[in-house]
């Protein structure tokens, strides 16, 4: 009885070793890129003009891309998915939500993890569908090996194809968040889908699942470094002679802060628990995107309450996770869309489901069936 | 009453959670009669403990409700995670509601680890059975969230104590049997280390039971007041003066695990509501869906920390906080959809919709307000100054 929960506590622990070992590692490569943790600051104008080769890759440090092709088991797949959570309290900027998009296409059409980063198919209201890019994929001349030198575009209906990256025009998008995102402006001449679609259609569900943890488990990380500079500031801050930590207003709007922050981190590492999209509960990847997103923003409202004025200056970093955390819920379906989208389709499914969807979700870590 | 305990060296329910339940979920497909009128909405809340006290005799006599609780005390061993399988089973199956048996997760647990063996030996199988019922005496007039400052008197005396004083909220004390008491054994600048926790009969001369009408017509909150009504040494819970550590368990089960019970029972709210519903109310939909996951997946950490021996400590107020949230998100949704229950609430179900949805509006306040959650983690968690 007794020893089910040890080896919990133990998982729980290791799981949290990886989690400082990936924040480290990418705050290791911040201050060691030219201009420190601003690096990202430089690329918001798309103007990373780093030489090529000088840019050290966390990803291959952390041997990150040796765990994509093992996502079945369950060590691999949480270690893989919490480099996410530290990119989000890091703001740091890696091409690996769109390398795990990519993963089981590139395991489809039998190459390797790290051979091209996958775009994200998004619509815009006023400019239709268009392919981001997120992450360090741009840098010039491939110094960050292969992975720089090609994209997977996923056309559903068509297949997906690994297409080399001068065939396509990536265009800047200038926001903050330490996040360099592209979009692509002009895409392959011809099409030539390495991945059929009868595949691509497999690994499409699959990628969708893992991104959409991945983006929220990144959302958790922001929200936690966004929180994190308004209970600092809380503590330090004067005003009326005494802390304003020591005003209830203030540390009521801090602990619901925190307790978004519980409520994301307890069903994303619930999920990362979870072996892919067949084990879940249907439509369990968009409960927790739309959770992500909601609970993210709620967050950063909360913590830019508490910070007043200087959190909403650009000199401080609140900007930054909170317009990351804006950036990743507008990404692969946001909380608006999502929410509404699961309310319709509760409530229009058959009770079976309904059920499974209700009910199944974290049951094989709650309850394994020997103890 | 006595309840052998039958030889359980081949038990196959024992060590198997997931065998317990498939078998138990076996057992409800055949929809026993008593399950089905347990599971019909009931607007009456007498009638709806009568049919839930007749559901727990005939789970307790086929044995189902005696997996998780200690051999020795009457059950058949296991633990908390057959309980929470238990009930996840009957929400799924159709039942809409723990009534009264709420307080058998919330209180058991803890005349378990730390009650008299003989006493609850006897007591426990009663209340597993719905034979005797349980309430527990905490709030009082001038002691709601500053629970340290209770004014109830246990004075010792030849052969035990005798306790005098008045407690109010008190759930469920109109069916209850017994009642939990935190009582003052000894100062008053003593604070919480001044109190202690005994096992009262609530029919014993001296004590009245006055029933507190709701404004949801649920009526199960009461005010019970104390004269001068003894208790002998095995009614003592815990240590004489180590109240305080017995009601910090209680409000880890009732902030922590509870949430895993009740969240099921939303669920339930949430599915029989559904075909109510329509797309002018999809985004409350989706979000009470969000909130019962959040609930899920951290009372289902919470299950599995009690059931290693441990707790969620001030931790569980974040359970705590999520519940409520999900309840009146869940809530929120049924009044978009079910508005006859503001004014036409006519027959059973839009009734019952009623008086869940009025009490929706007020669980941020029992258990430890809300307020008091906020504090919790402003002060241990986050240790702001």
């Amino acid at each position: 009885m007794t020893r089910g929960g040890d080896v919990g506590d133990l998982q729980e622990q290791a799981d949290q070793e990886f989690l400082d070992a990936a924040c480290l590692a990418l705050r290791a490569q911040a201050d060691a890129s030219p201009d420190g943790a601003g690096a990202g600051d430089a690329a918001v104008g798309g103007a990373v003009d780093d030489a090529p080769g000088t840019r050290s890759d966390p990803l291959r440090e952390l041997g990150w891309f040796d765990l994509l092709p093992e996502l079945g088991d369950r060590d691999a797949r949480v270690a893989a998915l919490t480099l996410f959570r530290a990119q989000g309290r890091e703001l740091a900027g890696t091409r690996a939500l769109g390398a795990l998009l990519a993963q089981p296409f590139l395991a489809a059409a039998g190459l390797p993890p790290d051979a091209a980063v996958a775009t994200i198919s998004r619509t815009s209201a006023r400019q239709g569908k268009r392919l981001m890019v997120v992450g360090d994929v741009a840098d010039p001349a491939g110094a960050i090996g292969m992975a720089g030198t090609a994209l997977l575009i996923d056309r559903p209906g068509h297949g997906a194809a690994v297409v080399p990256a001068d065939e396509i025009e990536l265009w800047p998008v200038a926001v903050s968040g330490r996040l360099e995102l592209h979009e692509v402006i002009h895409g392959p001449a011809d099409w030539v889908p390495t991945v059929d679609e009868e595949h691509a259609a497999v690994a499409r569900a699959r990628a969708r699942f893992l991104g959409r943890l991945a983006a929220a488990l990144e959302i958790l990380g922001a929200a936690e470094g966004a929180l994190a500079l308004a209970v600092a500031y809380a503590r330090t801050r004067e005003q009326f002679g005494r802390p304003i930590g020591t005003f209830q207003a203030v540390r009521h709007l801090l602990a619901w802060a925190q307790t978004d922050c519980v409520a994301l981190e307890k069903v994303t590492t619930a999920a990362a628990a979870l072996d892919g999209v067949q084990a879940a509960p249907p439509r369990h990847d968009e409960v927790v995107k739309a959770l992500a997103g909601r609970n993210g923003r709620r967050v950063c409202e909360r913590a830019l309450q508490v910070l007043g004025g200087i959190g909403f200056t650009s000199e401080h970093t609140h900007h930054h996770f909170h317009s990351r955390v804006l950036a990743l819920d507008a990404l692969l379906g946001t909380s608006a869309e999502l929410t509404h989208g699961l309310g319709a389709w509760l409530r229009e499914a058959d009770d079976d489901t309904t059920a499974s969807a209700l009910w199944t979700a974290p049951r094989l870590p709650l309850l394994p069936s020997k103890s | 009453m006595l309840h052998i305990t039958r030889s359980s060296e081949c038990d196959p329910y024992r060590e198997d959670v997931d065998a317990y339940r498939a078998a138990l979920e076996t057992w409800l497909a055949t929809r026993p009669p008593v399950f089905e009128a347990a599971a019909r909405p009931i607007a009456s809340y007498e009638q709806r403990v009568a049919v839930s006290c007749a559901l727990m005799q005939v789970l307790f006599d086929q044995d189902w409700a005696r997996y998780g609780w200690p051999e020795h005390l009457g059950g058949l061993g296991g633990d908390i995670r057959h309980r929470a399988a238990m009930w996840e089973a009957l929400a799924r199956h159709g039942l809409p509601a723990m009534a009264l048996f709420e307080h058998l997760e919330i209180l058991a647990p803890t005349l378990v680890a730390l009650g008299d063996p003989g006493l609850i030996g006897q007591l426990l199988p009663r209340f597993l059975r719905g034979e005797q019922l349980w309430s527990q005496g905490f709030s009082e007039p001038e002691a709601g969230s500053d629970l340290a400052s209770a004014r109830t008197r246990a004075v010792a005396v030849d052969g035990g104590h005798v306790i005098t004083g008045r407690k109010i909220w008190t759930s469920w004390a109109r069916y209850a049997r017994w009642c939990l008491v935190l009582a003052r054994t000894g100062t008053p600048q003593e604070r919480h280390r001044g109190l202690s926790a005994f096992v009262v009969d609530l029919t014993h001369p001296g004590v009245e039971v006055r029933p507190i009408e709701q404004a949801n017509g649920t009526d199960e909150l009461a005010e019970v007041t104390f004269d001068e009504v003894p208790v002998g040494p095995e009614r003592l819970v815990g240590e004489l003066g180590g109240g305080w550590r017995v009601a910090m368990h209680i409000l880890a089960h009732e902030r922590g695990t509870f949430g895993w019970y009740r969240h099921s029972f939303l669920n339930r709210q949430l599915l029989e509501n559904r075909e109510q519903g329509t797309p002018a109310g999809d985004a409350l939909l989706g979000n009470a869906l969000l909130d019962l996951a959040a609930v899920r997946a951290a009372s289902g950490a919470a299950v599995r920390a009690h059931a290693a021996g441990g707790t969620l400590g001030p931790r569980a107020a974040f359970v705590k906080l999520m519940l409520a949230a999900s309840e009146q998100a869940v809530n929120d949704w049924t009044l978009a959809s079910v508005p006859d229950l503001a004014v036409a609430p006519n027959d059973d179900h839009t009734a019952v919709c009623r008086q869940d949805y009025l009490f929706s509006r007020i669980v941020t306040v029992y258990g430890g307000s809300q307020q008091m959650q906020l504090d919790t983690i402003a002060k241990q968690i986050l240790r702001l100054p």
